[in-house]
């Protein structure tokens, strides 16, 4: 079922030209290439992905503001391209940040003239304005001049700005940088209430545990590709479907004979803990059962979480950012 | 209508913020002591009247050159300019809403000017008041029509001030603000004839003659034409320049 998508993208490209006007030269940059997606509606869908992977180039061709190569995405059935009135009319943007408010006006005027733009005027973009800067809790700052925020509080101005318009859909470009642990608290809540209110929300960030808590299903982006889309547990198992046994001590030959185990795929040690990657299923059973045969029973078994999920995937990018 | 009204609401807004964004307002007051002091000196006071305008006009072309011309980019600077294409108003109600307050706003260089001459002991009548007015009128609409012109090919320019500070005198002399065109060379003429500057500053001086006023009909129509050729390349470079930074990715510095 068609209806049954917020977000529909198929094939979509993105090339950057290099040089600049009738210079261009080389084949250009690939930010996005073949990227195919689907998020349903009322989903919490993150993109997680290193710097360069083409995230933020995916929420710019979905809100409008820039331009595909090749491909299609549409957004409740519209077409990012030939639709662009419907499409913003369904939408909200969050791109995060410092920059993207007018830093001289306050709070209030900034959400009033976004809110206006999105067609709202008279008592109802008053009644909006208040109830959203309630809700992002910046009514004591309110009539304050955004120039005098923190980095988090411009940041929940910025989150304002993109439900201002009651978007069906809300692209979140990293929304919670430079926010305190509270306040990423307070807006892992708050997605939880966009999901209540059967919003769509795709969220780009490199935070794990936010990840973890207010997605609904992640996919992982590199060079412009879609590698996996699945439910944050399940993108545990992309990388193995096995667990791990974790002691925090064992003797030094129990530990070297273990390691001989068939389906045994490699052990760690690091300040004397010790770890058993498993590559078979079952294995874990046996590894806690012969541990326990030789005299260690404290023992743990557990899955890969979702960030050692997304260093095991893009971990070998250090610092690099890809051109 | 609603968005022309929320940029008009918004531009007083930022205006009230920044005010040295009619800095030619600082300026408009010394310029027409400078060009009166030189009437005076030269006793010629049959040239008040092009002294007294002369202010008024400069500063409305560096307010539309500088502010309006920066409209869009200073937006794409803050990192605004994304945001304000992905909402539903259209761009273009909204740019004519800040250009119209912007410029009405310059319009007060001329009340500057006056004011100056007055302290001058000057007087400076107004023989036909309902041409100078309807010519005012034209010309601030021209104005803000190739104001939205300037906001969009700016755009296009990473070093757009350096165009700005090279557009001021150039115009200045072709659209006849201090110097009639009339004194100009005669091979001048075609390019002053497509500088709305110089049918506005002639009608303005005109009106402050006691002469009848030749061909106002004519005048105003060309002026109003050149508004209209303003207003029409204003929309199609807007809708052009969008399309290009949204194709090209340059909607933003970042």
């Amino acid at each position: 079922m068609i209806d049954e998508y917020a977000v529909e993208i198929t094939a979509l490209r993105r090339v950057f030209a290099t040089g600049k006007g009738l210079r261009k030269r080389g084949p250009g940059h690939v930010a996005l290439d073949g990227v195919d997606l689907a998020v349903r509606k009322g989903e919490v869908h993150g993109l997680l992905g290193p710097n360069g992977a083409g995230k933020t180039t995916l929420c710019k061709i979905l809100s409008t503001v820039l331009l595909p190569t090749s491909g299609t995405a549409k957004v409740l059935g519209f077409d990012v391209v030939g639709q662009t009135s419907r499409v913003r009319e369904s939408m909200g943007i969050v791109f995060g940040g410092e920059r993207g408010l007018y830093g001289r006006l306050t709070a209030r005027q900034n959400l009033k003239f976004w809110g206006a733009l999105h067609g709202l005027h008279g008592k109802a973009l008053r009644t909006r304005v208040d109830t959203l800067l309630e809700r992002v809790g910046l009514t004591g700052r309110a009539d304050d001049r955004v120039e005098g925020f923190s980095r988090g509080m411009k940041q929940r101005v910025h989150l304002a700005r993109g439900l201002v318009g009651d978007p069906a859909v809300l692209l979140l470009d990293e929304p919670t940088t430079g926010m305190d642990p509270v306040a990423a608290k307070d807006f892992r809540s708050l997605v939880g209430e966009l999901r209540a209110e059967n919003r769509t929300v795709l969220i780009t960030t490199h935070d794990m545990v936010e990840a973890e808590q207010v997605c609904d299903r992640v996919s992982l982006i590199d060079a412009g590709r879609i590698l996996a889309t699945e439910p944050p547990a399940a993108l545990s198992e992309w990388i193995t479907r096995f667990e791990r046994v974790d002691v925090p001590a064992a003797p030094a030959e129990v530990v070297a004979r273990l390691r001989e185990l068939p389906g045994v795929g490699s052990v760690s040690t690091e300040d004397g803990r010790v770890r058993f990657e498993t590559t078979q299923e079952g294995v874990a059973a046996q590894l806690v059962r012969a541990l326990v045969d030789e005299g260690v029973t404290s023992v743990t078994t557990s899955k890969p979480s979702l960030e050692e999920v997304y260093l095991h995937v893009f971990g070998h990018n250090g610092m690099a950012v890809r051109k | 209508m609603r968005t022309v009204l929320t940029g008009c609401w918004y531009q007083l807004l930022v205006l009230r913020r920044s005010p040295a964004d009619l800095m030619a307002l600082f300026v408009a007051p010394v310029n027409t002591a400078v060009f009166l002091a030189i009437v005076r000196h030269a006793d010629r006071p049959d040239l008040v009247g092009h002294a007294v305008l002369a202010p008024g006009l400069m500063a409305l072309w560096a307010i539309a050159l500088i502010t309006c011309g920066e409209l869009i980019d200073a937006e794409r600077f803050g990192g605004t300019l994304e945001a304000l294409v992905a909402v539903p108003a259209r761009m273009l109600p909204l740019l004519t809403g800040r250009v119209v307050v912007v410029t009405t706003a310059s319009l007060f260089a001329f009340a500057e000017s006056w004011l100056v001459a007055v302290l001058f002991g000057l007087r400076v009548p107004i023989p036909h008041p309902a041409i100078f007015v309807i010519s005012m009128l034209g010309t601030a609409l021209a104005m803000a029509c190739w104001a939205g012109v300037m906001a969009s090919v700016f755009v296009l320019a990473r070093s757009a001030r350096i165009f700005q500070n090279a557009l001021g005198f150039p115009f200045f002399v072709l659209g006849g603000v201090l110097v009639p065109v009339a004194m100009l060379p005669d091979w001048v003429r075609p390019l002053t004839n497509v500088v709305f500057l110089s049918w506005s500053s002639d009608l303005l001086r005109d009106a402050l003659k006691t002469a009848p006023v030749q061909d106002f009909a004519g005048r105003l129509t060309a002026l109003l034409g050149l508004a209209a050729v303003g207003a029409g390349l204003g929309a199609y470079l807007l809708s052009a320049v969008l399309k290009r930074v949204r194709s090209l990715g340059t909607l933003t510095y970042a």
